[in-house]
């Protein structure tokens, strides 16, 4: 006679099969935080549709290629957005310009030349730099750079005036001190903490026996940090420079309250411009229609470029940090 | 015995010192480099004492208590429905982001680690990160305050929190990776489900890096200007409703009050940047003492 | 135990219908509005933005109205002219101030009024260091603003002023960056009173292909800033915050040849003679009265005719109606010129047609 044994109602031990408690609360929790995941994928994607759908009657009234003419009228429904895409190009070179060497220099110094136990207070220095928000940036620019930078760019202007790139690039200064020019520095001085941290950790992670041994061959500081550590950290400092490219590009409370609201193509860095994000900021209020549909349309153009720079960044950052795994 | 000399070792032992030329050239980029440094933190502590000199004799309690005057070019007054909007607007967009973004790293960490799915969403937070906050702003303009015809300081926390997410999802899952394995297997060995363990060990134990994530991405939120310029409608009364109603915010103020040439706005425009500086300050100081508490206690643990 | 339950609940309902009709009447009673000394409307909250220029005016109502109408919250929060016309299409407000009427075609298609609320003259204001009392005419003003005009010792000038020294410092204008209806008025008055002004068609225009020697600020308080900290710098102002910023202004010729400064008494004048059409707006302008100041500007607050919302609607016409009855106290203190009596009486009637409910 073959006695059954009944599985008991009470629990097993898991080494006969038993089951812990919560197989169903599992799941549902897994559920929920795949559909927080997602969200980031359901927002970005209803960004980039409701932009592009709201963009469409300027992108079909304009044409595309009228659309990057450099005349922006709204008066005369023209809605060319060339000068506004070069305006934004030019505030994010200059800025970079400023805060490459100048971040360099400050990750530099934080890891090479700074003694040791202040190093952490320099960090926090920056970090509290990076805090500081836009609009006390702009605030503070409007005060107190503004009218010493437009005796300076007085100053420049008459000095080139006649030589002849330099004066299209220096000529009519702007008297008031907004100016594409000084709409760079202010980025460039936002942009450096950022530049600086990831600029930074890619500095910190070069091999410590690599910096000895240029030192131990006799190296000077500069000549190890030369010889050692740049060629190690190139891709790293050029991934920190996109991404301080995207920031800058993105830029818009400083840039807006700076740079002087004029929309035609210039090349006078010293003299009043406008960029994508300022320019939305200061007429998105009043506009209806295709103006509104161009608008849109200028912050759509914002989204791909900070995104593409995104990507590429990433992609840098990435393939450099594979090649670092390959090596140690 | 005659004394041996080894010319050779020595000189192979002995360093020889750098030629002028290499020395000059060392000096010179040491000096560069303090001269970033210089040049950095310069601008920082003008604007600093700047802020703090013209908006000190502004600000106090009563600055905070008293309202904005309604005529721009009154003197005196003080910030208090900005305060109060900004407090409610970065609390509400901090309440839907946070827990949102942990649960996202959760997922991206505990679950779908190195899936398809997973890496995608990964990659797509990190490029969301660069999004200028403006175009955030446009997007909740036309999502929310067209549709509902009203402006609300909701319709900004939703702005801020999609400008929060992707940052607070990064830094957790950063923070949730640094977990060790160990600890994760000794609580599936005892019979926990996935679940218990997240709850019980993972979340605890990367509590103090999450929290640190949180507060910055809540500090970065609370100076933020352009998302809330057309959704939140820039008032001067105190309303104390996130939901009905419009109203306003210690960025969107000194934005307002930056341009103009009343002497009284510009004062309540420094004590508003004062304030905002002290305000993002505390939080990021706040997220440096959790992280060092944080380390503290790993060394500890080890 | 039941029966009287029963009789208790038969006793509520007229009970409760008395109590009702009383809160009802009590409640028409409040909303009725015209009377001076006006009751108190119910609790409601009016969102208004648009026109800069006219905004110290409505601030300044608004503080006063607080005290006469307390449960009512009212919020203005400027942005120009353009932005309030914008905000008032799309239903995001309750009413907008605008100092220039919706281009044909552009209005919305709900019923609206134009309620004329007060002037304001559109300074010439100016930041030259040593040059006091400018004169200027519509042409010269139309070659400065247009770029032709680089420095401030141009002939043309010298030619309005004959007996100034004037300085060689370069000219930064000072204009809008945002949709304005000062821009609009400013650019409509150059078109009619020169020749010379090309950048615009007859009527103006609310933004405007600046020259790039400009510089733009959003609303009047900017461009004020901008003239304020800019050596050589001109910009047009409302009277109101120019005079608050501290600022000085050119004498401009008007239509009658004579050199006129801006203030509320030449503004007042501008007004003389001037006809409202039908839809309540009218044009002040290059006025041709021998006093008058020939940029001032009217401004209108846009509201819409019928009100959905009853508690919102009693709201509006009570604020509007304060308005036009307490304009002519109030805007002097801020340094705007009233409308004459007609002109409020149409108001006032306009506002009494406003459909509640």
């Amino acid at each position: 006679m073959a006695t059954e044994t009944l599985a008991p109602a009470a629990p097993r031990n898991l080494s006969e099969g038993g089951v812990p408690p919560g197989r169903i609360s599992d799941r549902v929790f897994r559920v929920i935080t795949l559909a927080a995941g997602l969200l980031v994928l359901v927002i970005l994607g209803l960004i980039v549709v409701e932009t592009a759908g709201q963009a469409r009657s300027w992108l079909s009234a304009e044409g595309l290629g009228t659309i990057f003419s450099s005349n922006w009228d709204p008066a005369h429904h023209h809605f060319g957005a060339l000068a506004l895409i070069v305006g934004t190009l030019e505030v994010a070179f200059l800025a970079l310009l400023i805060a490459v060497p100048v971040s360099v220099g400050l990750a530099l110094f934080v890891t090479e030349v700074a003694p040791r136990p202040l190093r952490r207070y320099f960090v926090y220095a920056i970090d509290l730099l990076a805090a500081v928000p836009s609009v006390v940036f702009g605030l503070w620019a409007i005060h107190v750079l503004l009218q010493p930078l437009a005796d300076v760019y007085s100053s420049i202007s008459s000095a080139t005036a006649g030589i002849p790139l330099l004066d299209t690039l220096f000529g009519s200064p702007s008297r008031s001190g907004q100016a594409v020019m000084t709409a760079g520095i202010v980025v460039g001085i936002m942009i450096t903490p950022i530049v600086t941290a990831i600029t930074r950790e890619v500095f910190a992670t070069c091999p410590a026996s690599q910096k000895e041994a240029a030192l131990a061959l006799g190296a000077t500081r500069w000549e190890m940090i030369r010889g050692s550590i740049f060629p190690h950290s190139r891709s790293g400092v050029v991934s920190a420079v996109m991404i301080g490219f995207g920031r800058a590009v993105g830029e818009t409370i400083a840039v807006a309250l700076v740079v002087g609201s004029n929309q035609r193509l210039s090349a006078h860095l010293f003299g009043t411009g406008d960029t994508m994000a300022s320019i939305i900021v200061n007429e998105f209020g009043d506009a209806t229609g295709t103006w509104r549909s161009a608008l849109i349309g200028l912050g759509l153009v914002l989204l791909l470029l900070t995104v593409v720079i995104g990507i590429v960044a990433r992609s840098v950052l990435g393939r450099a940090e594979r090649r670092l795994a390959a090596v140690t | 015995m005659s004394t041996v000399t080894a010319p050779a070792t020595t000189s192979l032992l002995q360093s020889r010192p750098a030629s002028r030329g290499r020395r000059l050239r060392n000096h010179l980029a040491t000096g560069l480099i303090i001269g970033s440094m210089a040049v950095t933190l310069v601008p920082l502590v003008f604007l600093v004492i700047f802020v703090v000199g013209r908006g000190g004799h502004v600000f106090g309690w009563h600055f905070l208590s008293t309202d904005i005057p309604i005529l721009d070019r009154e003197m005196g007054g003080g910030m208090k429905a900005a305060v109060v909007g900004t407090l409610l607007i970065t609390g509400g967009a901090t309440a839907m982001a946070v827990p949102l973004g942990v649960l996202g790293a959760v997922y991206l960490n505990e679950y779908g680690k190195q899936s398809r799915l997973a890496r995608f969403i990964r990659f797509l937070s990190e490029v969301m990160t660069g999004v200028p906050s403006i175009v955030m702003g446009l997007f909740i303009y036309i999502l929310w305050t067209l549709h509902f015809k009203s402006f609300s300081g909701f319709a900004g926390s939703l702005a801020l929190a999609c400008l929060m997410l992707p940052i607070v999802i990064r830094t957790s899952e950063e923070m949730l990776r640094l977990v060790p394995d160990e600890l994760r297997e000794g609580s599936y060995a005892l019979g926990s489900r996935k679940v218990r363990t997240i709850r019980t060990v993972v979340l605890p134990h990367a509590a103090p890096g999450v929290i640190s994530g949180a507060l910055l991405a809540v500090a970065r939120a609370a100076g933020e200007t352009a998302p809330l310029l057309f959704v939140i409608g820039i008032v001067t009364d105190t309303n104390s409703n996130l939901f009905h109603g419009p109203s306003t915010a210690l960025s969107a103020q000194i934005y307002k009050n930056a341009i103009s040439p009343f002497v009284g706005a510009q004062d309540r425009a420094y004590g508003a940047a004062l304030t905002l500086i002290l305000l993002v300050f505390v939080f990021t100081a706040l997220a440096r003492v959790v992280t060092t508490v944080y380390a503290r206690r790993t060394t500890a643990a080890v | 135990m039941i029966l009287r339950t029963r009789l208790l609940r038969r006793a509520m309902v007229p009970v409760l219908a008395l109590g009702l009709a009383a809160t009802a009447s009590v409640g028409l009673a409040s909303a009725s509005t015209g009377q001076k000394g006006q009751p108190k409307v119910g609790a409601a909250t009016l969102n208004g933005s648009g026109s800069t220029l006219t905004a110290a005016f409505l601030q300044a109502v608004i503080a006063q109205f607080k005290t006469a109408q307390p449960n009512v919250t009212v919020n203005y929060s400027g942005g120009g002219s353009g932005k309030g016309r914008t905000d008032f299409s799309n239903g995001v407000v309750q009413f907008a101030g605008t100092d220039a009427p919706y281009a044909a075609g552009a209005a919305p298609s709900k019923p609206f009024d134009y309620i004329p609320t007060i002037v304001s003259p559109v300074t010439l204001s100016y930041n030259v260091s040593g040059l006091k009392n400018l004169q200027l005419t519509a042409d010269t003003i139309a070659g400065i603003f247009q770029g032709q005009i680089k420095t401030w010792n141009a002939p043309e000038i010298q030619n309005d002023n004959p007996k100034a020294k004037l300085p060689s410092t370069t000219i930064t204008i000072a204009r809008r960056s945002d949709s304005s209806g000062t821009t609009q008025n400013f650019t409509s008055y150059l078109a009619s009173a020169s020749t010379k002004w090309t950048l615009t068609p007859a009527g103006g225009s609310a933004t405007v292909n600046w020259p790039a020697s400009s510089v733009g600020g959003n609303g009047s308080t900017a461009v004020a800033t901008n003239v304020k900290n800019t050596d050589g710098a001109i910009g047009y102002i409302d009277y109101s915050d120019a005079k608050a910023a501290g600022l000085k202004f050119a004498s401009v010729k008007n239509a009658s040849g004579k050199f006129i400064a801006p203030s509320l008494a030449s503004a007042t004048q501008a007004l003389v003679g001037v006809q409202q059409n039908p839809d309540e707006t009218y044009n002040p302008l290059n006025t041709k009265n021998k006093a008058g100041y020939p940029i001032t500007s009217p401004t209108y607050l846009l509201v819409a005719s019928t009100q959905s919302d009853a508690a919102v609607g009693n709201a509006v016409k009570a604020f509007l109606t304060y308005i036009e009855d307490n304009s002519t106290k109030l805007a002097a203190a801020v340094d705007y010129a009233p409308i004459p009596a007609s002109f409020q009486k149409n108001a006032l009637s306009a506002i009494a047609k406003i459909q509640v409910g």
